[in-house]
Formats: C-alpha cells, structure tokens, sequence
C-alpha cells in the first residue's frame, strides 16, 4: 500500500546517494594528492638534519614504526609513532622558554594537541587520530536529512493533489494508508542520515581509522539528529495537508521564512516598533523545531558550552512536535475530499 | 450462424427486438435449421458486443413464442416439435412487413380501392412465376 | 451478489446541489450507463459512491452493506480525470495495483495494456490522455472486481480501443460483475448498457431499461386538415411527454401507448400519421433539452 511512498524514497536517496558519491571522489583526490604529506618520514628527514641529532627507529611490538629524534643539545627530544592508518602519535619534550607562552589543548577534527609544563620543560603531545565527536557526523547528516525531509514532506498532500482517486480506494482505511506513508518517510529520513554517516566515516577512512566518540554531547547528539529532522518533517506534512494545492511553495518557503523570523528574534529591542516584531517573532520561533536544536550553548565567555543543560526540554519540544504536527496532518487528511 | 446476426444499437427499435427478428429470419430462410444450435447468451452478447442481459432477453421472448428451446446445461436450440418453425415464423415475417405497409398507405391517405390495386400489381410482379394453385 | 442501491443521495457544495436527491438501483450482474450534460453530478454521485466525497445526505449501499475500505477488493474504479502518478512507469502502476489487490492479475494487466498498445516501459508523463484512459481501464479490469464504476472509460481513445473497452464491459456483465459506467458517447451506452439513468441538475431525469424506453417512447406525428384543430384532451394524457404544434402539424412526444394515441389522433381528423421511433440520443435530447431535441428530430426526417 506504501509502495509509492517508497518509489518517492528510493528516487530522493537516489539523489543523495549521487551526491555523497560525488563526495567520496573529492575525497579520494583529496587523498591521492596529499598521499606525500601523510606520512611522517618526510618531516622526519628535515629535523634529522639538524646538527646534533640522532635519529633512532624502532619497530614495535604492536607493528608500529617508532622514530626517535634525541638532541642532547637542544634539549630537545622527539618520539614519533606511526601507527598508519591508525594515527601518529608525537610527544615533544623541549624546554618550557621555547615553547609557546600559552598554553593551549587544541582539538580540530580527530588532532588533538595537549600542550603540559613540568617546570623548565614541557611536553607537547600530538595525537592526529585522537576521538572524533559523533556530533560533527551528526551535524552534517543532520544537514542533509533536513534536506530530504523537506523533499518528502508533502506525501499526504501529493496524494491529494491528484492521486486522490486512486490512494483512497485501495481496501485499507486513510488513517492506515497516512501513517504507512508517513512511516515511510520516517524511515527514508533516517536512512538519509545514515547514509550521509557512512559516506563521511568512509571520507574519514581514506586518512585514519576514526576513534568515534559516542559519549555525552555526542548521544545527545544523535537524539537530537534523529528527532529534530523528524519533528521538521511533520510540521511540513501539517502545513502542506492543510494546503495542498500550494504544497510546493510551502516546502520551498517555509524553511526561507522561518529563517527570516529567526533573524527577526535577533532584533534589538531598541524601540516599540522593534520590540513587537522581536516578540512576534520569538513567539513564532517556539512552533519551529529548529529553534530547539542545539545541544551546546554559547557561553558568556563566547565559548562554547556543551552540557546537558535543558536537553530534556530540548529533545521532549522536537518529540512533542512530531506527534503534534504529525496528528494535525491525519486530522486534516481524515477529512478531504475529491 | 452468428455471422448472419447483426444488431444496430443506434436505431429505435429495441436491441432484443432486433435479435428476435433477425433469428427468426434466419429460422424462415433456412440458415437455421430445427434442432441447430445457438451461440450462447454469453457468446452472442460478445460477438454482437451488446450486453447479455439484452440477449437473454431475446432468447426468453423466443423460448416463449415456441421458436427455440433451452436445455439447460445445453444450450438454446432452434424447436424441432411436430411442427418446423420455419414456415410458421415466416408467414409472421411476411404478416408484419405488410402490416407495417399498409398501415403507412393508410396514413398517407390511401383508399382501400388504391391499396387494392397497388396491391394486385405488386403480388403479379413479384409472384408471377408462381403455380396458379398458390394464389388465393 | 454485486448490488448498488443509492437512495436520495445529496450532495451539496457550498449552497449548491451537485446532486440533489439521486436514487439509483444496480441489479447484480448488470451493466448501468450514467448519462447526463456535463456538469450533471456523474462524476460527484461517483465520488460519493466510492467514499471520495462525504455525502450530505443518503444512503449508498452495496449488497445492502455500506461501504467500507475492505470493500476495495470488490470495487475498481476508473476516474474520469488523470489520476496517474506522472514519474511512475506503466509497470509501477501495475506493480501498484498487484501489492494493493488481492485478486489483481498482473498478467491479465500487461495483455490488457499491449492490447490498447501502450508500452509499459513509458512513463505515465509520456503518454496521451487515451493511453492513461487505458492504463486505468486496464489495470481496473485486471482487478477480478465484482463491481465496476467507470467514469468516462473510453475518453480519449480511439474508436478501436472504445469498441474494446466495450467488449471489456460486456464481458464483466457475461460473468456476473456489475458494471456502472458514464459516457458522453450514447452509442456506447446504448450497447453496453441494459439500464440507464439520465442525470440533470443533480436528479435522475428519465431512468429504465434501454430497450423498454425505446420501445415506449415514441413521436406520434399527425397532420390536421386546418390551423385550429381540438386536441380534444390529449395534450392531459399522463403518458404524453410533450406537444409540438407546428402550424398544422402535430407532433407527441409519448411515454407509452404510442398507437392508441396514434389511433386517437385518426379519429380527431388527422392524416399522415405517423409513429416514429426514437433512440437512445433523441431519448436523451428529448429529457435533457427538449427544445433542440425536437429540431434534431425535424431534421432528420427532413433529411430522411
């Protein structure tokens, strides 16, 4: 009975399959190109040429290379494991007044830099495979899964909108017909996000063998990938069953719209006039799902914070959504006509 | 036979009305013998593409009028009791086509003596070559 | 079994009636022919009988039961409008309607199909309006369905495809099925169907079997010997539709009794008198539009 809703997936992850391939091949260039660059012996080979420097390899037990550069007079001391695809693992030793004043623990992607003084020394330890956050893949699927539930989002509407005749007299009743669909597209948003998962762990893989972080924000994370989307989804399939005739439109303007009204929550309150509009505004942004999305707050300091605070609130607004919106569309959809 | 049968549905006379003629024509030339059978309801409804209620319709009215007989299971046949239907169906056909002239002479306007003379010139030309014992 | 019964159905849009008190009665194993002026309330009757549209008031039932979705598996319905999905193929429609039916025959679809001549590779968006007419037709006869509602089965096809679409009609109704179906083409109607209803303004106008309303409904036509001629109560005779006084002609429209009227117009001085016969078109010009139902009928015995 859903087999069209399934034809519409199919055609739509289709799209983004071709996408997300398209992607992968950036990426294989990406990696056939900086091929020299990966590994370390070339970096190696310039510090070894520094007077004083004596170069030790070592294979360890567990396969990796271990290069060690000492140099007495210096101070200096370099211990590079390799453990190919697996990741480089750096500790530099060199006195505290040459390296940097401030310290800084830096994280980009799976790098990770631990900067640690231990008096006239400090250590500075580079892992280029530490643990990569799950919410960076969350974002990024997140991304495209709006995208597709944006496509989808009109199945009760297309139906109305010219297949009416033949939806309805099918031996099963609308509100089966509605959820089946409906269900579908649920499965179809989620597939998209898989599939843009899978697409960038594979990228990933061309350069490392990522260490995926699946803890705290990064659960959060996925909740909020996985419901928000969805939440997105059925506000769309309310607003396009209540309008069908217009149901292209609306999937190309609401998202523009909503946009708008969030800019509009950023007016300053500088006058009357402004305050009404940032109030209207805010007052719409609560219906919009998106307005709940984020799992890290900017703190007063302007960093970013990611804990848990209000994420309950959060996840149990875009849960509360789905259901709402979702029975708005049944509501309306019980009741058309040809 | 169902070659012989043709219907037209545009027309005002009824479609089973037109079967029923054209079957017992066929009965009185001879193209269907007593006891030959007759396609069936179903068959005859598709090859006349009319529907089979109309033809069961006809097939009723000509079981009833004694000119075929329906065994069931079998099939309709045309009778072959006593008497052969044939001669019987034809003087019906004949009886109605002079009917139907004569009622049109008359509303035209004709006189009985006028009819009478059209007549007797018409029956010489057509039925000349007929034996003398045949005329009344 | 396979019955329809519609008792008063109404359905009303805004404040107007689309249907406005339609009754209707189906036997089993017959086939029904719909026909009325555009705008008749066919297509909103069908609607109603097929859960489309909610009706404001009457009953449909089927074998005495409302409808309810199950009923589905019964009931095919081909749509007066194209209702195809544009991006599928002919063979995901048909793909459709297997998964959706339980007695649909997917093989008895694709010969349908290459019957009509279209290929089922083609997508619904590259065929004409008659050859989405026959990928409906096709796959609702593949359905094994006891019951048929046709909406204009045979609109855009050409004459060949209309004569089979007829065949296809006369079939159902030889094994049993019910069929309703409209048509703007009477001569369809006229031989596919047993019984017929003439719809206007949302009422059934004229409705009976084809054959008996032929049969009855004739023009009784005389021709008086002066302009002012008594019509000595004739024009009251519950079975005289209509009257036309043309001078000294005399034309009856009757609805049964046809000779003895005719006798009746002798005996008041009329000559030439005539009955003639009507068929299903003049029988329908005559109770949609009687006025240029009566030229067409002038005309053609003119032309005659």
């Amino acid at each position: 009975m859903t087999y069209v809703e399934w034809l519409r997936i199919r055609n739509c992850l289709k799209v983004l399959a071709i996408i997300l391939v398209i992607l992968l091949a950036l990426a294989i260039v990406l990696r056939v190109s900086v091929s020299r660059y990966m590994s370390p012996a070339q970096w190696v080979h310039h510090i070894s040429l520094d007077p004083g420097t004596h170069v030790t390899n070592v294979t360890l037990p567990d396969g990796a290379k271990e290069t060690i550069l000492d140099n007495p007079g210096e101070q200096t001391h370099v211990t590079i494991d390799d453990h190919g695809n697996a990741g480089t693992h750096i500790v530099v030793t060199e006195p505290s007044s040459r390296a940097h004043k401030d310290k800084n623990n830096v994280t980009v992607g799976s790098i990770h830099v631990i900067e640690t003084d231990h008096g006239k020394v400090t250590t500075t330890v580079i892992d280029t495979n530490g643990s990569v956050p799950m919410l960076y893949y969350m974002a990024i699927a997140d991304f495209f899964a709006l995208i597709v539930a944006t496509i989808l989002a009109a199945p009760l509407a297309r139906e109305i909108n010219g297949h009416l005749e033949m939806t309805l007299t099918k031996p099963i009743s609308r509100l089966r017909y509605a959820l089946g669909a409906i269900g579908v597209d649920v499965i179809g948003i989620l597939a998209a996000s898989v599939m843009t998962v899978v697409a960038f762990y594979i990228c990933q893989l061309l350069f490392e063998t990522p260490r995926l972080d699946f803890s705290g924000v990064n659960t959060r994370a996925i909740l909020m990938g996985i419901a928000c989307p969805l939440a997105w989804y059925a506000m769309l399939c309310a607003a396009t069953t209540w309008l069908p005739r217009a149901y292209g439109a609306l999937l190309g303007l609401i998202p523009l719209g909503l946009l708008f009204v969030g800019l509009l929550t950023l007016v300053p309150a500088s006058n009357l006039v402004a305050l009404f509009v940032h109030d209207v505004a805010w007052v719409i942004s609560r219906l919009d799902p998106l307005t709940y999305v984020s799992v890290a707050a900017p703190n007063a300091e302007g960093t970013v914070n990611y804990s848990g605070a209000n994420f309950g609130f959060r996840i149990s607004m875009e849960a509360l959504f789905f259901v709402a919106y979702g029975a708005l569309a049944l509501w309306r959809w019980q009741r058309v006509e040809a | 036979m169902p070659a012989v049968l043709t219907v037209d549905p545009r027309s005002g006379v009824p479609i089973y009305l037109q079967i029923i003629e054209q079957v017992k024509r066929s009965i009185a030339l001879g193209v269907l013998r007593g006891g030959e059978q007759l396609p069936t309801v179903k068959q005859l409804a598709i090859d006349l593409t009319v529907n089979p209620n109309t033809v069961a319709r006809a097939y009723r009215e000509l079981e009833r009028e004694a000119v075929i007989e329906t065994a069931t299971g079998r099939g309709s046949f045309v009778r072959t009791d006593e008497i052969d239907a044939s001669p019987r169906v034809a003087l019906e056909i004949g009886r109605d086509a002079l009917e139907l002239a004569l009622r049109e002479a008359k509303a035209v306007g004709l006189g009985r003596d006028e009819v009478r003379e059209i007549f007797t010139t018409a029956l010489e030309r057509w039925f000349s070559e007929l034996p003398k014992g045949d005329s009344p | 079994m396979s019955s329809i019964k519609i008792s008063n159905l109404r359905k009303v849009y805004g404040s107007t009636p689309a249907v406005d008190g339609f009754s209707l009665d189906v036997p089993s194993a017959s086939v029904f022919g719909l026909l009325g002026p555009n705008g008749a309330g066919k297509t909103t009757t069908f609607k109603c009988m097929l859960g489309l549209a909610r009706p404001s008031s009457g009953e449909i039932l089927y074998d005495g039961k409302p409808l309810v979705p199950e009923s589905f598996q019964r009931i095919a319905y081909v749509p007066e409008r194209n209702v195809l999905y544009e991006w599928m193929t002919v063979d995901e429609h048909v793909e459709m309607n297997r998964r959706a039916f339980k007695a649909f025959e997917p093989a008895r679809a694709r010969e349908l199909l290459s019957q009509f001549g279209v290929d089922p590779r083609k997508r619904a968006s590259a065929l004409s309006k008659g050859m989405r007419t026959a990928v409906m037709v096709a796959c609702a006869f593949a359905r094994n369905a006891e019951i048929l509602v046709l909406d204009e089965p045979t609109s855009g096809l050409d004459p060949v495809n209309q004569r089979h679409v007829l065949s296809l009609i006369i079939n159902e109704a030889a094994k049993g099925n019910s069929v309703i179906f409209s048509s703007h083409q009477i001569g369809q109607v006229e031989r596919a169907a047993e019984r017929i209803a003439v719809m206007d303004r949302g009422k059934a106008i004229l409705s009976g079997v084809v054959d008996d309303l032929k049969a009855d409904r004739k023009i009784v036509e005389g021709i008086f010997p002066d302009v002012n001629y008594s019509l000595d109560g004739i024009a009251n005779d519950p079975r005289v539709a209509r009257v036309d006084r043309t001078e000294r002609i005399l034309r009856l429209l009757v609805t049964a009794g046809a000779d003895e009227i005719a006798a009746r117009l002798s005996g008041l001085g009329a000559t030439g008198i005539r009955v003639l016969d009507l068929n299903l078109e003049d029988i329908f010009l005559y109770a949609v539009s009687p006025k240029d139902a009566t030229a067409d009928i002038v005309t053609k015995e003119q032309s005659s």
